[in-house]
């Protein structure tokens, strides 16, 4: 018998137009010890079900019909004091985001020993003990001083530990790890897979690992259950399904992943994701609006950055001596040629965004130069100017929904630069932005349509057109993809390069994901804490790796190439 | 700590150097304080004699100066009406404000905390949606005409309350004039109480509600639940206390702007207070008190935000005031 | 059951007694409240309402004025006049002063010497030369010329403790000084020989009197043993006040708190027509419309005063045609309102400005009862002969410099008469305006008549009543027929109190109630 069974497990959201059905006739099985991969996309309903296990469902959701199983106990249809004694006891929980996961306002002690008590009933002072110990378990040093300790003091990676460790306070048999690793750096995310992967072992513990992340299910897991809009179509051993899958929607999620260690023109794409819209009109930027930027120097080095240099006050005192200052970029210096895609690697806290951001104007630094198409952008006298180049330079966020405001239509959002710089006669502009929606993919009638009508590929589309709109000649994409599922993250990709292969773009790529940096850049920088370590030819880069932090996040990528090796030989590119 | 309240100091001198420059700029516009003190039969030659004496026909820079080397010395003009120091007039009228605003913050704090935070709870609940329609209503509802129907009501009709003013005080440590230790006092602090909290009522009713709703839905609530924690504990602990962050924040500003509402609700009942009293110096054309009290407020309201950041510095352990190292 | 009702009984007629003992006839307190409490208890400060309340409550004057305008003898128990320039009073004996000095004639030299140095006083005294000690009960008040108004002003003589304020105070400064932007001794002390003293007083809080002992009327019905009065500055809280039982009268009432008041049998309204006069000013000096006679009065005939005082002033006010309200020397029972507007549409066109003009107006919102709204409605009367008016309404302290600089063209004035007589408003309203002699100081139409000017100055000297009744009526036949400004009415007086506060008997056109005098049942 398995240590949790679930038999076509239904899951509904009812909605004023009927009922969704997130979870449909699920039936899969973890066994003591053994790490269960959930995999799919946004929408597939992979962490529905982790929530409806334990029925932290949000509303209006319900389990709709199916039977979960823990020990042989029926545990789906329990209601109140009865499910809330399973939570935390029987099954244990960890969330995506660490940061969030812990109530800022409580020590980490509070945190833990209510739950122990709560799921253990036993005195403060054992339970105190405990969490020493547990906390000594997940790797925390000097567990004693750092009980005391509000969330806000512990790095990302620790309060992730910490999270595990009160997951594993009530000693339950099953834990429940909802994308995990997803906010963490790639040196962490290593790091806090493996203790999953231990503790899972030592203390026999099942576990069901939810994540979007091929890497992740090819390192840790020992099956794997693929997920798509709520059905289960491929479950087996991890290497099995990955090496060889069955099902064609896992064989294309499957190559649509960006592979680090192999260079490819274009990314497949997945069919059975939202489709392009069909029959559109691709314009010839020769002759169009578009193509016809104005005033273009050729130069060779399109941007070039010397010595660049911003500390933030990170503790502030009276006296100058006494505070505290953190080094956001330090000394950087490096140029971008016409034409050229550079990326800008490194891990969380590393200056990258820093660098974006005074590029962009949005920040100003401490001292150094940046010179963009031969104006230099810093402390010029000419205001004037440093506008009209700025306009030629755009940027592409993380997160395209907070940037996009949300009570314009996205005709007008696309229309305002245009407008803005004057860059088109008024009657001319609604035909431009509708060649642009046509442009990126997302068709001129949706024009109409606010930010909210959109996912999260087709905004980050709309904010691609806005960004084309005042026809930039550099493009500065801030992660731009980390938000979005693989298969649209293969669009907007794709996407991309063609504009820059029609438009001529010179595009700074910023990204932690060395994968996608394999795929996209010519050349690429790696940061550390403000300092760039090593610059190199992106194959080079890969293939030979100087700098010793280079080393350790290449051979720290999460890889399956391994394991997909055959898959992708053989798919047609 | 001390760098902190240091800062802050300099900050209130700053505010209040900007005001009284402000106010001196337009006392001109206040008014004619002459005719306040002054019968109708007196000449305007008399009443330029007057002004000459009193220093009111000097430039504005050499009025400025006079009034900022007294301020140095601790002088901040003498009152026309009250004919003594303005600070002697506003202290002596500090706490029967300081009082109401007290009594009407705790009617707020101990009405708006549990209605917001169970309307939050079960938002469907019919009581939840009563108080939300009640908290629209009385939104929009004057302060002035909440007060004269409390007054029509309770003294009038029903003959309930004391009408006006603050009956009768108890001195405390010499200075102080206390309601709280009467029954005719705190009978006279009620209505005015809740004629001044009525204003803030909803709106903090809607802010506890919207940040408890917000909290709710957090992740570390969430997580709380996963924990398996019982209901009790993961409202009245988790989410309450997080909750209280940003109501403390606003709160605090809105105590300051509490004590800009006391001069109409002190107006209606007579309440011997500094909105009122600076009402009647409005109305008197009493320059020296008008500047005095709009600098006091200034000040007042650095020290209540300076307040509410200490508080919200020993709520929230990410606020680090007080120098410590992490 | 009998035990316990005999026993009640015993105990009933326990507490009655000591009641009876305790609470006999004169021991009972008057909770009063005005508007405004006086700025200060040295009642030569200022020359104002509330200043002349708080006199007659803490001091007595050598006589003062009945209800029916006569004068009643108070600190002057008879007086004839003995010349031409001299009236001579005799003095009450055995006045204690509240410090327990006794009153002497010497005290009211020193009091008439300090009214001649007081800013607002001074100029009431400006005919008087001297008041002469004759012996210790016998005093002459000497004017420089015949004067008709020496009574009027002694209605203002209000003898201070002389010895009281002698000397210095612990600052050095004289006690007796005079000082308007600051604390004085004075200010802050008091000893008169009216029927109350101060017994304590918080600045706009409260001030609390308590009957005088030796007060020297016996015959007073009144039988207030203490005052605690306090100032109500909101309307409707006066008004609430008094309805809950919380104060026992106040004043003054408010037109729209009438029907509160009457409509309830535990208290009662007193009214009384007043003698502040209000009305528009014409400025001839900013509009050359304004000096021809025809525009003026066809203004003059536009406006409804009568539809005022009924729509507004909900009957509140006596419709006015002229200055002087009855009762005064000058109140001419010919001129009669003359709202007429088919009249005035004929003189707009006889003067040549059939389509009218475009005028400024300024009136106060917060200085005389319903002047907002009077003012409104004054300039939506004129609008019907064409004359546009652009109003702006401002709070009193802004209104006054915006009067003194004459900054519209027709501006709003309430007057009512320091010396309770007709001349007093000629002198300010009416004159000629001039720097040098004074007159003609709130005249801001700069209506200037001869005739006016020295029948008013004629009158000023006659000391017989009847000729000088003749003069001052025909100044005001000479102001109507010049249409010199628009009157509209003069506002009413009311107060109100608990049934048994009997206010009736001791309140007067002046609006300085007698308290002193006040019976409660």
């Amino acid at each position: 018998m398995s240590l949790l069974e679930i038999e076509n497990l239904t899951i509904e959201f009812p909605n004023r137009h009927g009922t969704e059905v997130a979870v449909d006739k699920v039936s899969l099985s973890v066994n003591a010890g053994e790490i269960l991969g959930l995999v799919g996309e946004s929408g597939a309903g992979k962490s529905t079900i982790g929530n409806g296990i334990v029925q932290l469902l949000s509303k209006p959701g319900r389990v709709a019909a199916g039977k979960v199983t823990l020990n042989g106990e029926v545990i789906s249809g329990l209601q109140g004091e009865s499910i809330r004694k399973i939570r935390g006891s029987k099954i244990g929980f960890i969330f995506q985001d660490p940061m969030t996961s812990l109530n800022p306002l409580f020590t980490i002690e509070n945190q833990m020993v209510e739950t122990i008590i709560n799921c253990l009933g036993v005195s403060y002072k054992e339970a105190l003990e405990r969490s020493i110990e547990l906390l000594t378990k997940v790797g925390i040093p000097e567990p004693e001083v750092r009980i005391k300790q509000y969330p806000h003091q512990f790095s990302g990676g620790m309060r992730q530990r910490v999270v595990i460790a009160i997951a594993l306070s009530g000693e339950p048999d099953l834990i429940i790890a909802d994308e995990p690793t997803t906010a963490l750096d790639v040196s962490v995310q290593d790091q806090i897979l493996k203790l999953i992967q231990d503790l899972c072992t030592d203390l026999q513990v099942g576990c069901i690992l939810v994540t979007h992340d091929m890497g992740v299910i090819a390192n840790v897991t020992n099956r794997v259950a693929v997920l798509y809009r709520g059905k289960l179509v491929e479950i087996g051993e991890t290497k099995d399904v990955l090496g060889n899958p069955q099902h064609p929607y896992t064989q294309s999620l499957i190559s649509a992943v960006p592979l680090a260690g192999k260079k490819v023109d274009r990314f497949p794409l997945v069919e059975t994701i939202e489709s392009i819209e069909s029959g559109l009109k691709s314009i010839d930027v020769t002759t169009h609006w578009l193509g016809q930027s104005s005033q273009h120097h050729n130069t060779d080095d399109l941007l070039i950055i010397k010595d660049l240099n911003l500390s933030f006050l990170t503790q502030d005192a009276f006296f100058k001596k006494n505070r505290k200052r953190l080094q956001a970029t330090d000394n950087v210096s490096f140029s971008v040629k016409q034409g050229e895609s550079f990326g800008l690697v490194g891990e969380s806290g590393s200056g990258k965004s820093t660098i974006a951001r005074m590029i962009a104007g949005l920040q100003q630094p401490d001292s150094g130069s940046i010179v963009y198409d031969g104006v230099e952008l810093i402390n010029n006298p000419d205001k004037e100017k440093v506008k009209s180049v700025r306009q030629r330079l755009q940027m592409i966020f993380q997160n395209p929904y907070s940037s996009l405001n949300s009570r314009m239509k996205i005709k007008d959002i696309i229309a305002e630069p245009i407008l803005y710089h004057h860059l088109a006669k008024t009657n001319e502009v609604e035909g431009i932005v509708g060649d642009l929606l046509d442009h990126v993919g997302l068709g001129r009638k949706s024009g109409v349509k606010y930010p909210h009508e959109f996912s999260g590929g087709q905004r980050q589309r709309i904010s691609i057109a806005r960004a084309l709109a005042t026809r930039p000649r550099l493009l500065i994409c801030d992660e731009p993809t980390s938000a979005l599922d693989v298969s649209v993250q293969a669009q907007i990709l794709n996407l991309l390069k063609d504009l820059q292969d029609e438009l001529g773009l010179t595009m700074l790529f910023i990204s932690h994901d060395l994968p996608v940096i394999r795929q996209m850049c010519d050349r690429v920088a790696i940061m550390r804490q403000g300092k760039i370590l090593e610059l190199q030819q992106t194959e080079d880069l890969f293939e030979h790796p100087k700098d010793k932090y280079t080393r350790e996040l290449l051979d720290l990528m999460p890889r399956f190439d391994d394991l997909t090796h055959d898959l992708n030989a053989n798919s047609h590119v | 700590m001390l760098q902190f309240l240091l800062k802050r100091f300099l900050q209130a001198i700053v505010v209040m150097l900007i005001i009284s420059l402000l106010s001196f700029s337009i006392k001109d516009k206040l008014g004619d304080p002459l005719r306040e003190m002054t019968g109708q039969s007196v000449s305007e030659a008399e009443r330029e004699v007057m002004r000459d004496e009193m220093g009111l026909n000097d430039p504005f820079l050499v009025q400025y100066g006079r009034f900022i080397k007294d301020a140095l010395h601790g002088d901040l003009g003498t009152s026309y009406f009250h004919k003594l120091p303005t600070m002697t007039v506003i202290l002596k009228k500090l706490p029967a404000t300081l009082e109401l605003t007290f009594a009407a913050s705790l009617i707020i704090i101990f009405l708006s905390i549990p209605l917001g935070v169970f309307s939050a709870i079960k938002p469907k609940h019919w009581f939840s949606k009563f108080i939300m329609a009640v908290s629209i209503v009385g939104i929009s509802i004057p302060v002035f005409l909440t007060a004269l129907a409390l007054i029509y009501i309770f003294s009038v009709k029903l003959g309930w309350m004391p009408s006006f003013g603050r009956g009768e005080t108890v001195h405390l440590f010499g200075y102080w004039e206390t309601n709280f230790l009467t029954k005719d006092g705190i009978l006279h602090i009620i209505m005015p109480a809740i004629a001044l909290s009525s204003i803030m009522l909803p709106l903090f009713i809607r802010l506890v509600r919207a940040e408890m709703l917000e909290v709710l839905s957090s992740e570390y609530v969430k997580f709380a639940k996963a924990k398996g924690l019982k209901a009790g504990k993961i409202y009245f602990k988790h989410a309450l206390k997080n909750t209280m962050l940003p109501v403390i924040t606003v709160g605090g500003v809105q105590i300051g702007i509490m004590v800009a509402y006391t001069i109409l609700t002190e107006s209606v009942f007579q309440w011997p207070g500094m909105g009122f009293m600076f009402l009647e110096a409005v109305n008197r054309s009493d320059i020296p008190l008008i500047v005095a009290y709009i600098m006091f407020v200034g000040f007042l309201f650095v020290v209540v935000n300076t307040l509410v950041d200490l508080l919200y510095g020993v709520i929230n352990p990410t606020v680090n005031l007080l120098g410590k190292s992490k | 059951m009998k035990k316990q009702l005999g026993f009640i009984g015993k105990v009933s007629g326990l507490l009655l007694t000591s009641l009876l003992v305790l609470n006999p006839a004169t021991a009972k307190t008057l909770k009063l409240a005005y508007d405004a409490d006086p700025v200060s208890l040295d009642i030569h400060e200022q020359l104002s309402g509330g200043m002349l309340q708080l006199s007659h409550m803490t001091h007595d004057p050598l006589v003062r004025w009945a209800q029916d305008l006569s004068f009643e003898p108070r600190l002057a128990t008879s007086w004839e006049r003995t010349d031409e320039n001299t009236v001579r009073f005799k003095l009450r004996e055995g006045v204690k002063f509240h410090s327990g000095n006794t009153l002497t004639a010497a005290d009211f030299k020193w009091t008439f010497d300090r009214l001649k140095t007081s800013k607002d006083f001074k100029g009431i005294f400006s005919n008087f030369k001297a008041l002469n000690v004759i012996d210790d009960n016998t005093i002459d008040l000497v004017t420089d010329g015949p004067y008709p108004l020496v009574m009027h002003t002694a209605t203002y003589i209000f003898p201070m403790d002389s010895k009281f304020y002698a000397g210095k105070d612990e600052n050095g400064k004289d006690k007796a000084e005079i000082v308007k932007d600051g604390a004085s001794y004075a200010s802050t002390h008091t000893s008169g020989t009216g029927p109350f003293k101060v017994t304590s007083r918080e600045q706009g809080v409260k001030v609390v009197f308590d009957r005088f002992a030796d007060y020297w009327d016996k015959d007073s019905k009144g039988n207030v043993s203490q005052v605690v009065m306090t100032p109500i500055k909101d309307n409707q809280t006066r008004v609430a006040a008094l309805l809950s039982g919380d104060v026992d009268f106040i004043a003054p009432v408010a037109p729209n708190e009438f029907g509160q008041i009457e409509a309830n049998d535990k208290v009662q309204l007193v009214t009384m027509a007043g003698t502040r006069v209000i009305t528009f000013q014409l400025n001839q000096e900013r509009r050359e419309e304004f000096k021809d006679q025809k525009v003026r009065q066809a203004m003059a005939y536009a406006v409804n005063n009568e539809g005022i005082v009924q729509k507004i002033m909900k009957g509140f006010a006596t419709t006015a045609s002229q200055m002087s309200p009855k009762g005064y020397l000058g109140h001419n029972e010919s001129l009669k309102p003359r709202f007429n507007l088919e009249k005035a549409k004929q003189l707009m066109s006889e003067s040549g400005y059939p389509d009218g003009f475009t005028v400024t107006m300024m009136a106060p919102n917060n200085r005389y009862v319903n002047d907002e709204k009077i003012a409104q409605a004054v300039a939506a009367m004129l609008s019907k002969i064409n004359i546009k008016v652009d109003l702006k309404t401002m709070p009193k302290a802004q209104y006054w410099p915006e009067f003194d600089k004459r900054a519209a063209d027709m501006l709003m004035i309430g007057w009512h008469s320091d010396t309770e007589d007709s001349a007093n408003f000629y002198e300010f309203l009416a004159m000629t305006p001039n720097k040098e002699t004074g007159m003609g100081a709130y005249n801001s139409g700069n209506y200037s008549s001869k005739m006016v000017d020295e029948t008013t100055m004629k009158a000023n000297k006659e000391t017989d009543d009847a000729k000088r009744a003749a003069m001052l009526q025909s100044i005001e036949k000479q102001i109507y027929d010049d249409a010199a400004f628009i009157p509209l009415h003069w506002q009413n007086l009311a107060w109100a109190s608990r049934k048994g506060v009997n206010i009736k008997p001791i309140v007067n056109a002046m609006n300085f109630p007698y308290i002193g005098d006040l019976a409660i049942d």
